[in-house]
């Protein structure tokens, strides 16, 4: 190999093997050639080199490199009512599970907000769960007013005033000794009964006492969504979300019947 | 073969067509893959890549050569995956005799997956010319093998690789050097047919 010649006549002669020279430039290099025995050996090796590659033989690809509809991820066509029956599964199912939630969730918030209907003089503003809530304590608030009676005489003419008029500010008076009595009075209350006590001190013995009409309204808490709803939910929702698959089932088999 | 048609059904997201021309290009693809990924099992992930890639693109062809558009995603699904296999090294490419030597003789590159007929038929030539393309830069490989081995002109493969012409020219003159100082060491191992001096392998 030569070292005079440049990287630039190098590429020259390769470019001349291919061809690729313009012809004024083809005359010029090949009048150097004549004339320079190192361009020439160049050319020999890039000849040969070339002539080497051009020998490799051609393999066989050793499998079939086809594609399939998996591969590009093509998907069979589906009928048009077939969004609409997923549409409604999914919609119908939301739907259920709304309604087991709302039916699930609905009597705690209210339990939760109630003291403040209450406290603020508010009465009869805690919504229709409220009643559900005085059937809780409402028994045993009674038995322990019942027991503390004597303590408690000089509380009942503030309790006995209409929860409506009451001013905010005394509502709250009889509420602590109240609780503290039904407490004190009743030393078998269970735990969850006497959490029950403390979260609403003020409905207790306040309600047994002055709104016995309260007392009445105070039937089993009525879900919002009533079973038949529930039911028919989740029917739409199985009935649709078969169809749904069952379109689905047909359409793959035929368009996989189709590439066969 | 009417090319034309089937590209314009594959065009239309016709897989059939497609896979008519698949089947029309794959060995052109899967010898340009083994020559720039330099082992078959590559080879074979990159040219099964670049089919699904050219699928995926197909809209996007314009006209002109679909053989040299192939040669171009085969040649960039090469490079992914050379530079997937960059990220996660597996095995080492050479191996080792019993005393930790380095094997020398250009056998050892023969593919298992060539089947046992043809691996007992080693080409020496062929191993010789693969090491040496392993042994050069990936850029100038690939420019090698698009235009000595697929017959590529220089336009085309500037637009493969997406380089400009004159790099094109440059890089072929490289390689062309280093491929003939490269051959000079398997020059015992070449059949006389193939010996460098041999005036009839000039086309």
């Amino acid at each position: 190999m030569t070292q005079t010649p440049s990287f630039r006549d190098v590429e020259k002669l390769s470019a001349y093997l291919d061809g690729q020279l313009k012809p004024s430039e083809v005359a010029r290099l090949e009048s150097r050639l004549q004339s320079e025995p190192q361009l020439a050996s160049i050319l020999k090796d890039l000849r040969q080199a070339r002539g080497l590659l051009r020998q490799l033989p051609q393999r066989r690809a050793p499998r079939n490199f086809t594609l399939t509809p998996k591969m590009v991820g093509q998907k069979p066509p589906m009928p048009r009512t077939y969004p609409i029956f997923r549409f409604a599964t999914v919609m119908a199912a939301l739907f259920l599970f709304l309604t087991f939630a709302t039916n699930f969730m609905a009597p705690r918030l209210v339990r939760t907000a109630a003291p403040y209907p209450y406290g603020l003089g508010g009465g009869g503003g805690g919504g229709e769960a409220e009643p559900e809530l005085q059937m809780e304590t409402a028994p045993e608030a009674s038995a322990g007013a019942e027991a503390a009676e004597p303590m408690e005489e000089p509380a009942e003419p503030e309790a006995l005033a209409p929860p409506e008029r009451e001013p905010a500010a005394p509502a709250p008076t009889p509420e602590p000794s109240a609780a503290e009595d039904n407490a004190r009075a009743e030393p078998t209350v269970g735990p969850s009964e006497k959490s029950g006590v403390q979260e609403v001190p003020t409905g207790e013995g306040f309600a047994q006492q002055t709104a016995p009409d309260e007392v009445e309204q105070a039937q089993p808490a009525s879900p919002l969504f009533s079973t038949l709803v529930q039911i028919v939910l989740a029917a739409v929702a199985v009935l649709s979300g078969l169809i749904a698959l069952i379109l689905r089932y047909i359409a793959i088999h035929k368009w996989r019947a189709k590439a066969k | 073969m009417d090319e034309p048609a089937l590209i314009q059904d594959a065009q239309r997201g016709d897989l059939d067509s497609f896979n008519t021309l698949v089947l029309n290009y794959q060995d052109m693809l899967f010898n340009t893959a083994l020559r720039i990924m330099g082992d078959a099992d590559s080879a074979a992930d990159a040219t099964q890549e670049a089919f699904l890639s050219a699928f995926r693109a197909i809209k996007s062809f314009r006209g002109g050569s679909f053989k040299s558009w192939l040669l171009r995603t085969v040649t960039n699904a090469c490079y992914d995956e050379l530079r997937r296999q960059k990220r996660r090294p597996t095995t080492p490419l050479e191996p080792v005799m019993d005393d930790g030597e380095e094997m020398e003789t250009p056998r050892w590159l023969a593919d298992p997956s060539m089947g046992p007929e043809e691996a007992a038929e080693i080409d020496e030539l062929e191993h010789a010319i693969q090491h040496c393309l392993d042994e050069l830069p990936v850029e100038f490989r690939s420019v090698v093998v698009l235009t000595d081995i697929q017959g590529m002109d220089y336009k085309e493969a500037a637009r493969a690789v997406r380089v400009p012409l004159g790099t094109i020219k440059s890089r072929l003159a490289r390689a062309r050097l280093r491929m003939r100082e490269c051959l000079q060491g398997f020059w015992e191992l070449l059949p006389t047919a193939f010996r460098l001096e041999d005036e009839d392998l000039r086309t």
